[in-house]
């Protein structure tokens, strides 16, 4: 009977994939998205860009705080930017959509540098707010740039067209969205098993032990700031597409916060849980509501004309369900799982 | 094994883009149904608007549905709350149409909302009427399927501030704007007529979405000595102004706009409020009309419904009437196209809301006739003035 799941080198440790069942799910997962947008309606599509282009966010924001272990509550200010980057570019100065692409990672990253220099020697709650002042400013600073960003009256964008494909179409989009989210995905977890990514923990670990050890906390810190940065302002770029209009109130603070959130319920320091966060809390709303429209349609209506306030309070509720009684977060509950399903009947 | 998997992912790729999806044509009807979908601002501070405009369109559909339907058949309404949040907007907007399958729209939420939902409206072909936020991007250009009941922002500020420089010569003006785009446009129309009418202007502030204490503006304001005022605020805002002038004893001639035409407004300034001009293009509930269409409305909605109606429910109400009436020409088997004809075909319709709607070829903007209403207290109204 096997007893456990047991690496013996180096090399199996840090393997992305380490079992022909993962390479199998994954393969099925991967074609699973591909035919998707021909098997959803538009609807059920809209979730799916969302879904993508968020875990593509969220992971930005994961290499920051959850392998670094830098609070950041002004991730909406990399994403507002990336997604300016890409519409001025793109919009008004008619650069290739891979330009614009290219400029919505660099802009936030140089932006990055900005935030980032003067908060190395913070840590917590300090570094939490001086992230969130960058948004502020950020806001105000694009705000005040009329001759570039429009100002308040925004900037139209359209579904780009790159190497003469289209992405006009809802499930071209998709496409996109799915090659970038896939892309910061194996990116990320190859930073993570890097020695790059091992600094980072260490950081978010003990920075003094970190510090002891060799590793050059600035330069780490800053290198977080800058790649998360570079990712957010890509999947910014990928919701001022899907958007198809790029302004200051399309990027709510409250984004931050879902980001935070996403990390939180999907368990901090895993790229699995950023995307396990995503599923979970971009469905939320729509899985409560399509239980409760069985029962009848007054609860369907409820959920239709007050989802907003609902949204809300689920949130709240899922985020304190999670710190209560699952800290570790979904990808917590699936290790138990495994662990379960390979030792049973044993405990250990 | 990872090269094959490789080539049959890119080759599904591949042939799922040159498909393309498939288009469903007309839906939204049976037999014995029609229906008609809606996103708005449910809930959060916006949903004094998108709350008030769903209760219009709620009673043109009562009112209908009263009278028979559209030729038989029954009119339903699916309504779907955004939070004022876009990407929400475009979901909702995504979901009446793929998953209720609406035969047409009305409403459509905020300005910046509609504007980002504009190209999933015109790629679905789906007949629309918008009346809550008319702002020029909705029908400049012209979109086929796209029509908007209103007047613009522009038209309205020009109009609120020439009506105030011929009735106040040659005094001093002061003007404050919401940092945003409902700001840039009311100040768009204001220096339209400073520069054709050379006012005098000695107060331009600025404030910042959400601003809440407006002490430091409003002293800045009286230092100027400005004599008559533009508040350029949208609800809340125009309130916390008016208090601070009461409070510094200091009552200029005062003009807001549409939005904040509203009478629990009026209620919350207090005798602040008493006398400040506004502009609009629907009837004042004041009036004879507006009393009318109280009238009208009471037993077609609930207690708590028709407590929340205000000017967008009159805007809601004309909306709905001119859509209905398009797919009731169209007979008994209306389709988008002869939905969207008949609107183009939309001549001098009354709605007893606003002066009568028309459309036409490459028209897509009702263009509404503007009127001058001026706040009494006493009565928490707006009566018009000229």
């Amino acid at each position: 009977m096997r007893t456990g799941d047991y690496k013996q080198s180096y090399g199996e440790l840090v393997a992305l994939i380490d079992s022909p069942p993962v390479w199998l799910w994954s393969a099925v997962l991967l074609l699973a998205l591909i035919a998707a947008p021909y098997l959803l309606n538009s609807y059920a599509l809209s979730f799916l860009m969302i879904i993508l282009i968020t875990v593509t966010g969220a992971l930005g924001l994961n290499i920051l705080t959850g392998y670094t272990g830098l609070i950041s509550l002004g991730h909406v200010g990399f994403l507002v930017t990336g997604a300016y980057a890409y519409a001025v570019l793109v919009s008004k100065y008619h650069m290739p959509p891979l330009v614009g692409f290219l400029g919505a990672g660099v802009v936030p990253a140089l932006a990055s540098l900005i935030v980032g220099a003067p908060s190395l020697r913070l840590k917590g709650l300090y570094l939490a707010i001086t992230t969130l002042a960058f948004s502020f400013i950020i806001n105000t600073v694009i705000l005040e740039m009329r001759w570039l960003t429009n100002g308040a009256r925004g900037i139209q964008v359209q579904r780009p067209e790159i190497l003469g494909i289209s992405f006009d179409s809802d499930a071209a989009f998709t496409y996109l969205c799915l090659a970038f989210a896939a892309l910061t995905l194996f990116a990320t977890l190859n930073i993570r098993r890097s020695r790059v990514g091992r600094a980072f923990v260490a950081i978010r670990d003990n920075d003094t032990a970190a510090r002891v050890m060799g590793i050059n906390l600035h330069a780490y810190k800053l290198f977080a700031f800058v790649t998360s940065a570079f990712i957010t302002g890509i999947a910014g770029a990928l919701y001022g597409i899907y958007l198809s209009f790029v302004s200051v109130e399309g990027f709510p603070f409250l984004l931050s916060i879902e980001a935070l959130a996403i990390l939180i319920v999907g368990g901090l320091g895993s790229a699995l849980g950023a995307v396990l966060g995503t599923i979970l809390i971009v469905l939320l709303p729509e899985a409560t509501r399509l239980v409760f429209s069985l029962f009848s349609a007054q609860m369907d209506a409820t959920f239709a004309t007050g989802a907003q306030e609902l949204k809300s309070m689920l949130y709240g509720l899922v985020i304190i369900l999670f710190l209560r009684f699952q800290p570790r977060g979904l990808v917590g509950a699936w290790h138990d799982i495994k662990r379960t399903w390979v030792h049973w009947p044993l405990r250990y | 094994m990872i090269r094959h998997l490789a080539a049959a992912s890119l080759l599904l790729t591949t042939a799922c883009l040159a498909i393309g999806p498939a288009s469903a044509a007309d839906p939204g009807i049976t037999d014995t149904e029609i229906l008609i979908g809606d996103v708005e601002p449910l809930t959060g501070p916006p949903a004094l608007l998108g709350v008030a405009a769903s209760i219009g369109h709620k009673i043109a559909i009562a009112e209908a549905n009263a009278a028979g339907g559209i030729n038989g058949r029954k009119i339903k309404y699916v309504l779907e709350d955004d939070g004022y949040v876009t990407a929400r907007t475009i979901q909702g907007v995504k979901k009446v149409i793929d998953v209720d399958k609406v035969f047409a729209m009305i409403g459509i939420s905020g300005s910046g909302q509609s504007i980002a939902v504009m190209p999933v409206l015109e790629k679905s072909g789906i007949p629309t009427v918008i009346d809550v936020a008319p702002v020029k991007f909705l029908w400049e250009p012209p979109r086929k399927n796209v029509f908007v009941v209103g007047q613009s922002y522009e038209e309205g500020i020009v109009h609120l501030v020439n009506f105030l420089a011929d009735k106040n010569p040659g005094k001093k003006w002061g003007l404050i704007t919401q940092d945003d785009d409902y700001g840039i446009t009311v100040r768009d129309g204001f220096d339209t007529v400073v520069k054709a009418k050379k006012l005098n202007v000695v107060y331009s502030g600025n404030y910042k979405k959400g601003q809440q204490d407006f002490s430091s503006d409003m002293l800045q304001l009286k230092d100027s000595g400005a004599e008559v005022f533009l508040a350029g605020g949208i609800i809340g805002e125009n309130i916390a102004m008016m208090k601070e002038l009461e409070k510094l004893s200091i009552k200029p001639v005062t003009g807001i706009f549409w939005p904040g035409r509203i009478e629990p407004v009026l209620k919350l300034m207090g005798p602040a409020g008493d006398g400040i001009y506004a502009v609009d293009y629907v009837e004042p509930f004041a009036g004879a009309a507006g009393r009318a269409f109280l009238d009208k409305a009471k037993p077609l909605v609930s207690e708590a419904e028709f407590k929340g109606i205000n000017r967008y429910t009159m805007t809601g109400y004309a909306a709905a009437k001119v859509l209905i009436a398009a797919i009731e020409r169209c007979g008994k088997q209306p389709t988008w196209a002869c939905t969207i004809a008949e609107l183009e075909k939309t001549k001098n319709v009354e709605t007893g809301v606003m002066a009568p709607i028309s459309f036409g070829p490459g028209v897509r903007f009702s263009n509404q006739k503007l009127q001058i209403m001026q706040a009494d207290t006493a009565t928490l109204s707006f009566k018009p003035v000229n």
